[in-house]
């Protein structure tokens, strides 16, 4: 018997151009597929937006309590509400930075349909990016509520580059995804009890200055916890944000977190990609691929 | 492992490419954190060997059927082939590609179809179901659509096709599952227990559908995985026999049954109304090959023995009735099914491991 020939069924498939395409199909199709999932469930989708609402109201109302206490130290939070706007709105979205990866890994698992996915001639990292885009999608749709509630019921303003202010929420959502692929490897090869999610999930809205400026870490908690704050992305990301569209500085003065962003970067994306690399490969030779 | 070299299959296969070749596979499970459960000294299963040096080639446009009990190592074998599970020694080649090296081409030339009914998405319909997975496949939106609703036809559920997957019937599921491994129209196609959920008429127009992929235009290469051995036989051109992860016979279902016994079992059913004089008489003619038992009707007798193949016992026997003035009712010869030949594997195993033990 002879051997057959390599056949290529799409000759030109590998080829820059096709194989964009067939990327952006393929994201596609996640997306029409994430996009009727969801209107399945439109309660919950309209439940979201009206606990949104919510929210942005109470913080209005707790923000009142702060009227004409602003210390002039903390120039970001001279209106409280405005601050906290948009420390909600980012971490909103770098929490699905961090977490819609390992989730969208999970999901497929759960459901039992990752074999199947991962049965047509896709990669794994296409399938855990494409597989997210629809939260990032929700996400980017939510933290503008915040901001939008904000300026409509509640007379918040902002100022500033506003693309200079999604540039920095561009390179801190890369940066968290990057920890979002360690979480998804962590997910992939221990299924439950993923510490990324835990710990940055927690440790941003407490150390990165969502809710109060972080120089209150060093007065009251030392300078030992306040450093947690300085290793987390997320503060340069938010203080970033904060700063370009809470005090209307340019690109020279936030050269510095944008920098210390670029760092981060650098280091995790190679990295991350790596571990999830031993990850999938360790989970093929387990069989466990498709366990939870 | 007990090979037959047959020329017929040679032949038969001698012109064909090659489509899939496994060339000395191992799989062992292994134990998850085995150095940190040491270390620990907590205690831990021993890993899995689920095959053992498994090697076979399967030609272009040829049904081979995979065959064994539960545990056998059969969906670890699919899953290596399909690229979900890499081995822990050798190799599969799927038309030229490796399965480990280049996953992403294998995946271009096969298509699975599992039982599994949790594979697809419950809250979406057939229809869009599977036009997800023909994005995944890369088929662009004209040519998706019209593959679906021809795919959708052939398995005569079009009219089904808006309806959300959750409510389809198991069978129907399952006809909707082997639609979507022949989505990108692939040259090899996988298919585990395709019939298991359908009814009898669905299961005889999935076996002619079957059939008709392999010998009909583009031929696809078909690995059916099954336990109704009925359908292997139908269907196959060569089945292996798997047990224990090693493969213990492989050959054509004919020349497996064939070694695997060349007796045949006879039943001859007859009328005597000689009551227990006649019945004395006949046992006394008959020696202890024979075994005569009273039916359950009225004075009905089965008369049932084993036989080579142009043997004098059927004659023997015949005229020992006649003699005796019996009435002869009905005559059966059973050959060997695929059933008795992986019985007789099954046993082979049990024996082997109690004598391991």
């Amino acid at each position: 018997m002879k051997r057959a020939e390599k056949t290529v069924l799409i000759p030109d498939a590998m080829t820059g151009l096709y194989s964009i395409v067939l990327l952006l199909r393929r994201v596609r199709a996640f997306l029409v597929r994430d996009v009727r999932l969801t209107l399945s469930y439109r309660m919950q989708f309209f439940l979201r937006i009206v606990s949104i609402l919510i929210v942005v109201t109470t913080f209005f109302f707790i923000s009142k309590i702060f009227v004409g206490f602003a210390d002039p130290r903390f120039s970001q939070w001279r209106d409280p509400l405005a601050a906290w706007l948009t420390g909600l709105a980012v971490l909103n979205y770098f929490m699905t930075g961090f977490s819609s990866l390992a989730n969208a890994i999970r999901q497929e698992q759960m459901q039992g349909t990752l074999e199947s996915v991962l049965l047509t001639p896709i990669s794994l990292p296409t399938v855990i990016v494409a597989s997210s885009t629809w939260d990032f999608v929700q996400a980017t749709f939510f933290s503008f509520l915040y901001l939008f509630f904000g300026w409509l019921f509640f007379d918040v303003h902002y100022q500033g580059s506003f693309l200079l202010a999604l540039l920095f929420l561009l390179l801190t959502t890369m940066v968290l995804a990057c920890l979002g692929i360690l979480s998804a490897s962590f997910a992939m090869v221990f299924k439950r009890g993923d510490p990324f999610g835990i710990f940055l999930g927690t440790g941003s809205a407490l150390f990165s200055g969502v809710f109060f400026p972080t120089q209150l870490l060093t007065q009251y908690a030392g300078s030992a916890v306040s450093s947690i704050s300085r290793v987390l992305p997320s503060t340069y990301g938010l203080d970033g944000i904060r700063r370009v569209l809470l005090e209307g500085q340019g690109f020279a003065q936030v050269r510095d977190p944008l920098m210390v962003l670029l760092v981060f970067l650098a280091v995790l994306l190679p990295f991350s990609l790596w571990v999830f690399g031993r990850a999938v490969r360790r989970a093929k030779r387990e069989g466990s691929l498709i366990q939870y | 492992m007990m090979s037959i070299d047959s020329e017929s299959i040679e032949s038969a296969t001698r012109d064909r490419a090659i489509a899939v070749s496994v060339d000395h596979i191992s799989k062992t499970y292994p134990v998850s954190f085995l150095r940190l459960k040491r270390l620990f000294r907590r205690r831990f299963k021993p890993p899995v060997e689920a095959l053992r040096d498994v090697s076979f080639e399967i030609s272009e446009g040829e049904i081979f059927g995979l065959i064994g009990p539960n545990g056998a190592g059969k969906t670890t074998l699919t899953k290596i082939m399909a690229t979900l599970v890499q081995p822990t020694s050798g190799s599969v080649s799927i038309k030229g590609f490796d399965s480990v090296r280049e996953d992403e081409d294998v995946r271009r030339q096969v298509g699975l179809a599992t039982a599994e009914e949790r594979s697809f998405y419950w809250r979406l319909s057939a229809e869009e179901n599977l036009m997800f997975f023909a994005r995944l496949y890369g088929l662009g939106e004209a040519a998706a659509k019209k593959r679906i609703h021809d795919l959708l036809d052939r398995f005569e559920i079009g009219d089904l096709a808006r309806r959300r997957f959750g409510e389809l019937s198991t069978g129907n599921k399952q006809r909707l599952a082997v639609a979507r491994a022949m989505l990108p129209s692939p040259p090899i196609l996988l298919l585990d227990e395709p019939t298991r959920s359908l009814d009898p008429l669905a299961a005889a127009r999935m076996r002619t559908l079957i059939k008709s992929l392999a010998t009909e235009g583009a031929r696809v290469t078909v690995l059916l995985t099954s336990h109704n051995l009925l359908e292997v036989e139908e269907l196959c051109e060569r089945v292996a026999i798997i047990g224990a992860g090693r493969i213990r016979a492989l050959d054509s279902p004919e020349n497996l049954r064939q070694v695997h016994t060349q007796t045949e079992r006879v039943e001859i059913i007859f009328s005597a109304r000689g009551g227990t004089k006649q019945e004395a008489e006949l046992r006394h003619l008959l020696n202890d090959d024979f075994e005569l038992t009273a039916a359950v009707r009225g004075d009905e007798w089965v008369l049932s023995f084993s036989r080579e193949p142009l043997d004098n016992k059927l004659d023997s026997a015949l005229n020992v009735l006649h003699e005796s003035g019996a009435v002869i009712l009905s005559v059966e010869a059973k050959r060997a099914t695929l059933l008795d030949v992986l019985e007789s594997y099954e046993n082979e195993e049990s024996r082997e491991n109690g004598s391991h033990s």
